[in-house]
């Protein structure tokens, strides 16, 4: 269908706190659409997707915050942009993946105003931000009418575009663990300006020369970003050696199932997939 | 004399205005009274019939002041291009251009197609009515391919696009002109390219694909259109070819030309898309349907995508013949393209693939022919290097793989084997006047370290495997004598004795109008500041073809210079007169005129230009002070050569084994510009226009549904490359073989961009890896398909 | 609410506006304001040729879509254009860079192409040609294939160094 540079009228919402956004979207719930940089609820709005009321959280203090803390870990605040986390120098030090997947999103302006929660509540297959989070592991904090909860990110997408929030439920905030895991994130695109054709992020504990524990993620391979559990068992326990690599690289195609799309096939996903996660873990480790 | 402006690097004469977002582009203008003009476009189809159409709902739309359907405009069909003021007749009829195309319509022939338009008062009440617009289709099905084109047009009532082509065939080369429908020439015994094939030590035939190109301009189509008071139909748009356009549109309306006045804004891009009419007719129909109110009309992005025209996709055949010591014998050729829903171009393109094969290289016979099949695609059109960047992409693959297998130096081969002074270019009759492709390749190959990366790269392990490749190309200056190269200057001397140029010159971002203003100072002597460049307006410039196969300063150059030259001649002449002087003992320097050797005996030039406006004469003797007359210089120049350049480059690329990702690392392109008058306009045309070959070679295409409709009409999914895939380029202005025809030694650079990185990245990739990838673009996806398939042939 | 009442500094000057809460900060810097120095390439924040400045304290701006921005949350904000960049008749350094390196040519992508060359000195005065390549993703330009773009915001930051030595 054709877009329009004119967006569909809607109700403009500002709640200039959380307990005013909560209860607009209590009251509204799936005819709102909640908006924090604006960089997706307003292009689905040109291309005719738009919902009755959009709740901005623009005018909320307070909410654009990146904390670090050695024991309780990271927050990132709904309105943090995905520039201020690949700015953080925690964030740099600590959650290298993350970093990467907020300081390669989309372009400096859009990391400017899109956010990490926002890229982790569109739910895109291939989000990089998702992608690192799943491998990092994390909570994603929903605020609804009857208080607050945390969701493990394990458990957050459920189908293609679908997540446990609910719909009057608002995210308001994202918590990873204090870790140590070494972790990377990387990603391959048509060009440097893309989305992901295929994204990977693994973190890895490792003790001496093996892998404790393993977390892998991979993206645009399946209707939502997935955990290879296969390969987390291949991992854990292991050194990284040649042979067990090579058997990463074969076991990655019998845990996907990528698709033909605009930006690749199934077949090459496929192929590349294996190479990328083993290139991933060989980066993680700093090899 | 003023310093001399011509090959210094200054700031270009818009620069300043464009820099600070002052430049006026179409979409850009406010006007008292202006309504905004919406096409309605079929976006659910690529091949449909419109049952019905109901526009009441979007009638009460408030706001709205007319909706205009098939019916409320002229039936009268048309076609895009200015084809038929560029041919002579009897190529014409070669061509067979033909008008297949209607405002509105009642018939979808690609997705985009335009239905109706919506005037209103605001662009929102404007799109507000057109989403309330309900169209019922009748759905048909889409033919998507040569072959199933061919097939449908086969059958007895299969559909036809256009009965004026019967068998779905757009075009092809008619046997009448071609024989064998074929474009070339025979041996000196009269052979043929097929006949002498017999006699070959080596044959090499393969089958290439190249991809269907958008050109991308950042400017969106825009359009301000006004039927005024005095009944003169006014289009401001940023078309390429202004005073064809305007002669188009008015027989579309049929008006005689003092009741069309077309104005061309700053051009925000074109590279071949403004290369005729796109939205001119629906925004001047809708201007019509409410006299007295200008109608402004802006594409959206996507709409780009569906609504103007592209480049010719579709497969060249080549089949090449050499003796063993690698001498070039013979070459047969077929490019089978995809036509789209219109005629548009026709063979146009095509024709060029052939003929720029039989421009390159000294063949003793050639064959080339070409067809096209409509299909339910976006309509193909022109797009820089018109035909060019297809036949390279597969023929300089041919010729590096040939030397190869033959152990011949592929440099050494195409410095010997290109045709140079005295053979034919790439039109017959015409032949070469000048050569610079020895210098290009020698230039080239010493910076790029061409012999040193070939030892280097010889034996790779690894994953990443690095590639060098070169291609070589040559294009043309203007298209003499194939189209019409016709141009026009004033060169009005003010009475303060600066120069008003009245000229229309498409700048399409090229430099075009710096150029023209370095030209006229550096022939009249005068300071660039004191030359003005009026362009744009139909209703002041005289006739100009336009921007299209790399001309404007090629062919409309000269006839700035011309038109300096008479001013020039005609101040001598006077001061001459008012000396006792001869002309031929004048000097003019700084504006002062003088006596060759006798400094003392002088005139301004000044003087004589303030003189010739006021020219008071004395009531009681009659008499006048100086000479009367405002001086005018004035020319209408017709090329009449074509002046090839040539260009050679080599590009270096890196191939991941494990997932086929290509990496341009650096790019050298060396080119026979013959004279740079602006080397920076020169380079950015050869920077940029890496950008677009590249594209072309490695991520550029229109990506389709099974229901023929585009699934990458936007940025984010037709991929170009962005400033961090561009790889450092070095571009070297070649200028040691001036060409003799061109202005000041001028040969063009606007479209020779394009073909050497494209020729010069497949081969790269294939010297990296072994294997050839014969379709455009070369994708991850392909490269990594072809060694699994294949396996590393390096 | 469907219309809301702003306040939004353009180029220093403050406006009172009344926008339709659905309005892009693009639609009313164009088509209510008429400030056409601001373009519209794609509508999706694809192309960066709407990009503007937004001041975020400090002295500091950074881009941002204005095809993408509503106007209505933009109450309070201060923004710069192109047009703003020059003072008095005197071009901004970088806009000068542009000038002398022929760094533009059919011009539309321009004004989005400075801005964002602008910010990429402001967040780093010195940066590497990999970070003025990587800083310029997100403005397109299909004329130059970025060459003297770059070259032009070198220029613009060594002068700029020059300048306040």
């Amino acid at each position: 269908m054709a877009s329009s540079r004119i967006l569909p009228e809607f109700e403009l919402l500002l709640p200039q706190n959380i307990k005013e956004a909560v209860s607009a979207l209590g009251k509204l719930k799936s005819k709102a659409s909640v908006m924090a940089g604006g960089t997706d609820v307003v292009i689905s709005c040109t291309k005719g997707f738009g919902s009755p009321n959009v709740i901005s959280l623009a005018e909320i203090p307070g909410l654009d915050y990146v904390v670090y803390d050695s024991k309780k870990g990271l927050r990132i605040g709904a309105m943090a942009t995905l520039q201020q986390v690949a700015d953080n120098a925690d964030v740099k030090k600590r959650y290298p993946a993350l970093q990467r997947a907020c300081a390669i999103n989309g372009t400096p302006q859009t990391r400017n105003m899109g956010t990490v929660v926002g890229n982790i509540m569109r739910a895109s297959p291939s989000g990089d931000c998702i992608c690192a989070v799943l491998a990092i592991g994390g909570k994603i904090v929903l605020q609804g009418p009857k208080g607050k909860r945390e969701v493990n990110i394990d458990d957050f997408y459920l189908k293609y575009r679908e997540t446990a929030c609910k719909a009057d439920e608002l995210a308001i905030e994202i918590k990873l663990p204090a870790i140590s895991a070494k972790n990377a994130f990387a990603r391959m695109t048509r060009t440097t300006l893309d989305l992901s054709k295929v994204n990977v992020a693994c973190s890895l504990v490792m003790s001496g020369k093996t892998v404790k524990e393993a977390r892998v993620a991979v993206g645009a391979v399946a209707p939502t970003t997935i955990r290879l559990k296969k390969v987390e068992a291949i991992l854990k326990g292991s050194q990284i050696t040649d042979e067990v690599l090579q058997k990463v690289v074969a076991t990655v195609p019998t845990e996907i199932k990528p698709i033909d799309d605009v930006r690749s096939t199934a077949e090459y996903r496929r192929d590349v997939a294996g190479v990328m996660v083993k290139r991933i873990i060989l980066e993680a480790l700093g090899k | 004399m003023a310093e001399s402006v011509i090959g210094k690097r200054i700031p270009k004469v818009d620069s300043r205005e464009k820099v600070t977002g002052q430049a006026v582009y179409a979409g850009d203008m406010r006007m008292p009274g202006m309504y905004y003009g919406k096409v309605v476009r079929c976006w659910e189809h690529a091949h449909a019939k419109v049952k019905k159409l109901d526009f009441s709902a979007a009638l009460k739309v408030p706001g709205v002041v007319k909706i205009i359907g098939p019916d409320d405009v002229t039936k009268k069909p048309y076609n895009t291009t200015v084809m038929k003021l560029l041919v002579p007749e009897i190529f014409g009829e070669v061509f067979g251009e033909i008008a297949d195309l209607n405002i509105f319509n009642r018939v979808v022939k690609h997705q985009g197609d335009a239905i109706c338009g919506v005037i209103a008062r605001t662009e929102e009440a404007a799109e507000r009515a057109a989403a309330k617009i309900k169209v019922t289709y009748e759905p048909l099905p889409v033919y998507m391919t040569v072959e199933a084109s061919k097939a449908e047009g086969k059958k007895k009532n299969g559909y036809l696009f256009t009965p004026l082509k019967p068998g779905n065939l757009a075009f092809d080369l008619p046997e009448s002109f071609f024989p064998g429908k074929r474009y070339g020439w025979n041996d000196k015994d009269g052979k043929t390219a097929e006949q002498l094939f017999s006699k070959c030590d080596y044959i090499i035939e393969d089958t290439f694909y190249v991809p269907k190109q958008k050109q991308c301009q950042m400017e969106n189509h825009s359009y301000v259109a006004h039927y005024d008071e005095r009944n003169r139909l006014n289009i401001w748009t940023s078309t390429q070819m202004p005073k064809p356009v305007q002669v188009l549109i008015a027989e579309l309306f049929e008006l005689p030309l003092t009741r069309v006045r077309l104005t061309q804004t700053t051009v925000g891009g074109g590279f071949g898309v403004r290369l005729g009419m796109i939205g001119e007719p629906h925004a001047c129909a809708m201007a019509m349907a409410v006299p007295g109110h200008p109608v402004r009309m802006e594409f959206l992005r996507e709409e780009d995508w569906v609504a103007s025209e592209t480049r010719y996709p579709g497969h060249i055949w080549l089949k090449m013949g050499f003796k063993k010591d690698g001498t070039p014998v013979a070459v047969d050729a077929m490019y089978s393209a995809r036509k789209g829903g219109y005629y548009t171009h026709g063979s146009g393109p095509p024709f060029c693939a052939a003929a720029f094969l039989h421009g390159m290289y000294k063949w003793q016979a050639l064959g080339m022919q070409t067809e096209g099949y409509f299909t339910n695609e976006v309509p193909t059109g022109a797009y820089r290097g018109y035909g060019n960047p297809q036949i390279t992409f597969a023929a300089e693959q041919m010729i590096t793989k040939m030397c190869n297998e033959l152990g011949l130096d592929e440099i050494e081969w195409r410095k010997k084997w290109h045709k140079s002074i005295g053979d034919e270019t790439w039109l017959k009759g015409v032949t070469f006047a000048s050569d610079g492709l020895n210098d290009c390749l020698d230039v080239a190959a010493k910076e790029f370290g061409w012999y040193e990366k070939k030892k280097k790269y010889a034996k790779q392990t690894g994953v990443k495997r690095r590639g060098i490749g070169l291609a070589v190309m040559q294009h043309t200056s203007g298209a003499f004598p194939m189209l019409l190269e016709h141009s026009v200057c004033t060169a009005k001397l003010n009475e303060d004795c600066t120069v008003e140029l009245i000229q229309q010159i498409s700048d399409l971002g090229t430099g075009g109008h710096t150029v023209i203003t370095q030209m006229a100072a550096e022939t009249l002597g005068f300071p660039m500041e004191d030359i003005h460049l009026k362009s744009g307006d139909s209703d002041m410039c005289g006739f100009d073809i336009g921007a299209h196969a790399s001309r404007t300063i090629y062919c409309a150059g000269p006839a700035t210079i011309e038109a300096c030259e008479s001013v020039k001649k005609q101040l001598l002449e006077r001061a001459a007169q008012l000396l006792e002087a001869n002309v031929a003992d004048l000097e003019m320097k700084d504006k002062i005129i003088s006596v060759k050797g006798n400094p003392q005996k002088s005139i301004s030039a000044v003087k004589i230009a303030k003189e010739g406006v006021y020219n008071y004469i004395d009531a009681a003797t009659g008499k006048t002070i100086g000479i009367p007359g405002q001086i005018q210089g004035y020319s209408s120049f017709f090329a009449k050569h074509c002046s090839p350049p040539y260009g050679a480059c080599m590009s270096e690329v890196e191939v991941d084994i494990e997932t086929g990702e290509v990496k341009v690392l650096n790019l050298v392109n060396g080119h026979d510009i013959g004279k740079a008058i602006h080397p920076p306009s020169v380079e950015g045309q050869l920077e940029g226009g890496a950008q677009q070959g590249l594209g072309f070679v490695l991520t550029e295409e229109y990506a389709y549904d099974s229901k023929g409709r585009v699934l990458n009409n936007d940025f984010t999914d037709y991929k170009m490359l962005g400033p961090s895939d561009m790889p450092k380029a070095k571009i070297i202005l070649v200028e040691t073989a001036p060409d003799p025809i061109g202005p000041m030694g001028v040969k063009s650079c606007g479209e020779s961009a394009l073909m050497g990185p494209i020729g010069s990245v497949a081969n790269a990739v294939y010297d990296a890896i072994g294997i050839q990838i014969k379709e455009a673009p070369i994708t991850p996806e392909k490269v990594l398909k072809a060694i699994k398939e294949q396996g590393l042939r390096k | 609410m469907k219309k809301r009442a702003i306040t939004l500094t353009i180029n220093g000057e403050e406006y009172s506006l009344n926008v339709p809460v659905h309005h892009t900060l693009l639609q009313v810097l164009r088509d209510h304001l008429n400030l056409t120095d601001v373009k519209y390439g794609c509508g999706r924040g694809e192309c960066g040729a709407c990009t503007v400045l937004l001041d975020v304290g400090k002295g500091k701006r950074k881009p941002i879509l204005a095809c993408i921005a509503l106007a209505a949350t933009m109450d309070g904000k201060s923004i710069t254009t192109a047009a703003g960049l020059s003072k008095d008749g005197t071009l901004h350094p970088v806009q000068k860079a542009f000038v002398d390196e022929s760094a533009i040519q059919c011009g539309f992508c321009t004004p989005g192409m400075v801005l964002k060359s602008v910010s990429i000195l402001e967040k780093n005065s010195k940066p590497t040609e990999e970070e003025i390549r990587f800083g310029l993703e997100g403005n397109i330009c299909r004329c130059t294939g970025y060459a003297k773009i770059v070259t032009a915001v070198q220029a613009a930051s060594k002068k700029m160094a020059a300048g306040k030595r």
